[in-house]
């Protein structure tokens, strides 16, 4: 249900395309959209800052060739999107160019129903989701120092259209609210952070209430008041719910996009079909699934929104496509053609990536776990895609001893290697939860949820100052 | 940037048009046109150009401050802009150190633009990149492609204007150069990375950038993981870079006044070992991070941050200045992402003062250390406020002073009081990365943990 019209004119878009592709490219297309934004920072007791912005452009593509050439602008003048479209047209020269399809209008698409628009909520009621996620973490415990809480909201209405016939209209609407919580005692000062995202408006803190945010950062920082320096070396690594998501997302995701292999700088490049985690693994990424942070109807490509298949038991059986390696490599779109917004070209991006919850009893995977790291929450990550190289941090830790969680361990940092660790997953339990972030790449930033169930690997090295 | 419907001041300046006498307000506007090319195999991968602006409004009515912008408004839409940035001004806590700087003259930073660039013709933009990728596939035998080369270059403007009579603009031109390159040899696969910036594409390099990356990857090539223990670390530039990085937020005043900072309470104290000196210095005619005025028309200036170990002071905005109280005034550190935000603290160009010997010199008296040349995971794995960290890193063992095999897979950890103390020397190789230009630096002791 769009609120309004359509971002451009279709006659625009058609003499746009037109336009794009007179020196001789093979594809056109274009992306424009219309972003109101809020966003609210609550620091140390105070409204601090209260943002309200509009954010609009278009950016044309043309591809010739290998090369794709891209120019954007903020204005969407018919004048300037041709000034733009002849920019690109410039960059991709190539030989004669097909004629542009006949625009297949399809009816706008919302990624998910929005119950109550944030755009109908008043200020005032925003300003107090804040208050309550500060007083619940305040109120937590007397070691709580500093509370800040950020809010932020998003409504984009956006516009893709191709020579290819492609037109395709989505409205977005995202909140977030993040809280993070600095806490102390006798010197030792720690910090914890939650963050619950989703498509949708006021509904989504409806179902994540703020006080309940606030008091989850307090808890991870209090907690980790107790903490002991991490231990260092090899050993044995339970990862708690969703934590395994991160790791899946960063020590295999990334080189399963199909860019990263196609620039042969993968360590899966050619693989396909081989048995390359352990048997327990089956992992996936999926846009579809309701209302998640990584969710849309469309992908920024204008491909409905799909499921794909990473690794079936231990099998790497799934690439993730956008619309140039998918020609490039003869394979079906997966929807993961993603941009962080109109000045930015659409790349192969995860959504919302998970491994898929095995047999195990979580508490049987920790009896059974003789001494170890039980990594609870993992940090963000960066990982190394042409050697799967990765390293985490680890949010919330504790030690294992004698098949229980004991102590809790703080500087922790989880480092390996993404086929090895993979490997070496001996047990995945039948719980599941997943988390919403943000992953960077190629300086473009885009939501996207990590899930897993319980899971440990046989042997992994942390890294941290315990010795 | 024809058929623009406003120049950028005059924009700014009708933004104010409507405030009232009890209300402060500011337009804060940025224009640029970009361009960016990637190579890859020899041909052009992508060409993206753009061109951008917009306009963001800063309005604090009784000490409280609401803001609102806009990507191109039009004359109508910046009035808008007006009416958001009050309504939302209502909710925000009122606060007496919200106001803004009084109109002062900046000196120009000589060079900052270069018609050179501005005047560069697509091929030319086109054969860099294209020279850059050369350059680092041919450099080593083991290095034939690069994950990523790039070209870029930016032509920007900034103007502001405000009640309190400021009226400023200047032009800027940007360029850089950015190289992964894959090393490879039996089997294994390492990435070498590479980066410079300039005012105009004469001063980059690109050979160098080039070079330099696959120099890079190939000596890791056959890397191991080390044992676990504690030992002497040398930081090359890169690595220590990453770690100012960390520090830099440390060093903010307004970090410092909400309690997020490790230095707090400090000024006057030794906080570091007398090797390192470290400056902030936004008008260094070669720094990537000079300015003539900071991002809420400050003048820009040099600020002694530690000096032979001693912390001297912090950096600030004009509120942090204020809320301070002591007339320090504004260092020229108001710094914003674009005009879609509020201007915070930042560094500009943080320099750490070189010593007297080469990186060679600082290995041969380490004997035996780890050569750190890339952390990984700075961002999730070290906090700003603990001073902790534990971070993946790649690099060589130094054997007998030198040199020797290289090493993957390995975490250093420490604090950084720790680190900062136990520096042992710092090299004379200051080299510019991004806005950190700093030295090899050779720490005494840390966790270096693999296997």
């Amino acid at each position: 249900m769009l609120a309004c019209g359509p971002v451009l004119d279709e006659a625009v878009v058609r003499d746009v395309l037109r336009t794009a592709l007179r020196s001789g490219g093979r594809f056109a297309e274009i992306f424009a959209e219309e972003r109101r934004s809020t966003s609210i920072r609550l620091d140390d007791r105070r409204i601090e800052e209260l943002t309200e912005g509009t954010d609009r452009g278009a950016g044309i593509r043309v591809v010739a060739g290998d090369t794709s050439a891209y120019a954007y602008s903020n204005r969407l003048d018919p004048a300037a999107l041709a000034e733009a479209a002849e920019a690109a047209a410039a960059a991709a020269r190539g030989g004669s160019s097909p004629d542009v399809v006949a625009l297949r209008r399809r009816a706008p698409a919302a990624s998910a129903p929005t119950i109550e628009p944030v755009a109908e909520v008043p200020r005032g009621r925003k300003v107090a989701w804040l208050r309550e996620a500060e007083e619940a973490a305040r109120s937590h415990a007397r070691e709580v120092r500093q509370v800040v809480v950020g809010y932020g909201d998003s409504v984009q209405r956006l516009l893709v259209a191709s020579s290819e016939g492609t037109w395709a209209e989505e409205e977005r609407h995202r909140v977030r609210l993040i809280a993070q919580v600095v806490a102390s005692r006798d010197g030792v000062v720690q910090t914890g952070f939650e963050g619950p995202a989703a498509l949708g408006g006021a509904e989504v803190l409806d179902a994540h209430p703020p006080a309940a945010t606030g008091a989850e950062a307090a808890r991870i920082a209090v907690t980790m008041l107790d903490g002991v320096p991490a231990p260092a070396g090899e050993m044995p690594v339970v990862v708690g719910p969703a934590g395994g998501g991160v790791l899946f997302h960063e020590a295999c995701g990334h080189g399963l996009e199909a860019d990263t292999v196609g620039k042969e700088a993968s360590v899966y490049r050619g693989r396909l079909g081989e048995r390359l985690a352990s048997t327990l693994v089956t992992g996936v990424d999926d846009s579809t699934v309701p209302g998640a942070w990584g969710s849309f109807a469309l992908d920024d490509e204008g491909t409905p929104a799909a499921r794909t298949v990473l690794f079936e038991e231990g099998v790497l059986v799934g690439m993730l496509y956008d619309r140039f390696w998918a020609g490039k490599d003869g394979a079906a779109l997966t929807a993961n053609g993603r941009r962080q917004s109109y000045a930015h070209l659409p790349i192969p991006r995860m959504t919302n990536t998970s491994i898929l919850p095995g047999a195990s009893d979580p508490d049987d995977i920790m009896a059974g776990t003789d001494g170890g790291l039980y990594a609870k929450a993992l940090g963000g990550g960066q990982v190394n895609p042409a050697t799967g190289d990765f390293v985490f941090g680890v949010t919330e830790a504790y030690l294992i001893e004698g098949g229980r969680i004991t102590t809790p361990v703080r500087g922790a940092n989880l480092i390996g290697n993404g086929i090895d660790i993979l490997a070496a997953v001996d047990a995945v339990a039948d719980n599941f939860d997943s988390r919403p972030g943000t992953c960077g790449k190629d300086g473009q930033g885009v939501p996207v949820t990590t899930g897993s169930p319980t899971l440990r690997i046989a042997r992994m090295t942390v890294g941290g100052t315990g010795g | 940037m024809g058929g623009r419907v406003a120049e950028l001041g005059d924009l700014c300046r009708k933004a104010l048009s409507g405030a009232r006498d009890d209300e402060q307000v500011e337009a804060y506007a940025l224009e640029s046109v970009r361009t960016e090319v990637r190579a890859r195999g020899g041909e052009v991968d992508a060409l993206t150009s753009a061109s951008s602006r917009g306009l963001g409004l800063r309005l604090i009515v009784g000490g409280r401050m609401g803001y609102a912008w806009a990507a191109d408004p039009s004359p109508e839409e910046a009035a808008g802009l007006l009416e958001a940035a009050r309504g939302a001004a209502t909710h925000a806590t009122p606060d007496e150190a919200n106001v803004l700087p009084e109109a002062a003259a900046a000196e120009d930073v000589p060079g900052l633009f270069r018609e050179a660039l501005a005047g560069v013709e697509p091929d030319r933009k086109v054969a860099l990149a294209l020279d850059l990728e050369r350059a680092a596939v041919s450099a080593n035998a083991d290095v034939r492609r690069v994950e990523e080369v790039m070209y870029g270059d930016a032509v920007s403007r900034v103007a502001l204007a405000s009640t309190a009579g400021l009226g400023s603009e200047y032009r800027r031109t940007d360029c850089w150069c950015v190289a992964s390159a894959i090393a490879e040899r039996d089997g294994d696969l390492q990435t070498g990375f590479s980066f410079r910036v300039a005012r105009e594409p004469d001063e980059l390099d690109q050979e160098a950038v080039g070079r330099e990356a696959a120099e890079r990857g190939a000596r890791l090539l056959g890397a191991v993981k080390p044992a676990t223990e504690r030992l002497p670390v040398v930081l090359d530039p890169w690595a220590a870079a990453a770690f100012l990085g960390v520090l830099a937020s440390g060093l903010s005043a307004e970090e410092v006044q909400k309690g997020r900072s490790l230095l707090a309470g400090l000024v006057g104290e030794r906080v570091a070992s007398e090797a390192v000196t470290l400056v902030d210095d936004g008008r260094l005619p070669e720094g990537p991070a000079s300015s003539p005025f900071d991002d809420e028309g400050v003048p820009t200036s040099r600020t002694s941050l530690i000096d032979r170990g001693v912390l001297r002071g912090f950096l600030h905005n004009t509120v942090t200045a204020h809320r301070d109280g002591l007339g320090t005034g504004s260092t020229g550190n108001a710094s914003r992402p674009s005009y879609r935000g509020v201007p915070g603290v930042s560094t500009t160009n943080l320099l750490v003062e070189g010593g007297p010997e080469p990186p060679e010199a600082l290995m041969a008296s380490a004997g035996r250390a780890v050569y750190v040349q890339e952390v990984k995971g700075v961002h999730s794995g070290a906090n700003p406020v603990s001073g902790e960290f534990s971070v993946g890193a790649a690099g060589l063992r130094v054997e007998g002073g030198t040199l020797a095999e290289p090493l993957r897979e390995m975490t250093i950890a420490s604090t950084l009081p720790e680190v900062l103390q136990d520096v042992v020397a710092v090299g004379s190789d200051v080299r510019f990365l991004f806005g950190v230009a700093t030295p090899t630096i050779l720490v005494a002791e840390m966790t270096v943990a693999g296997r």
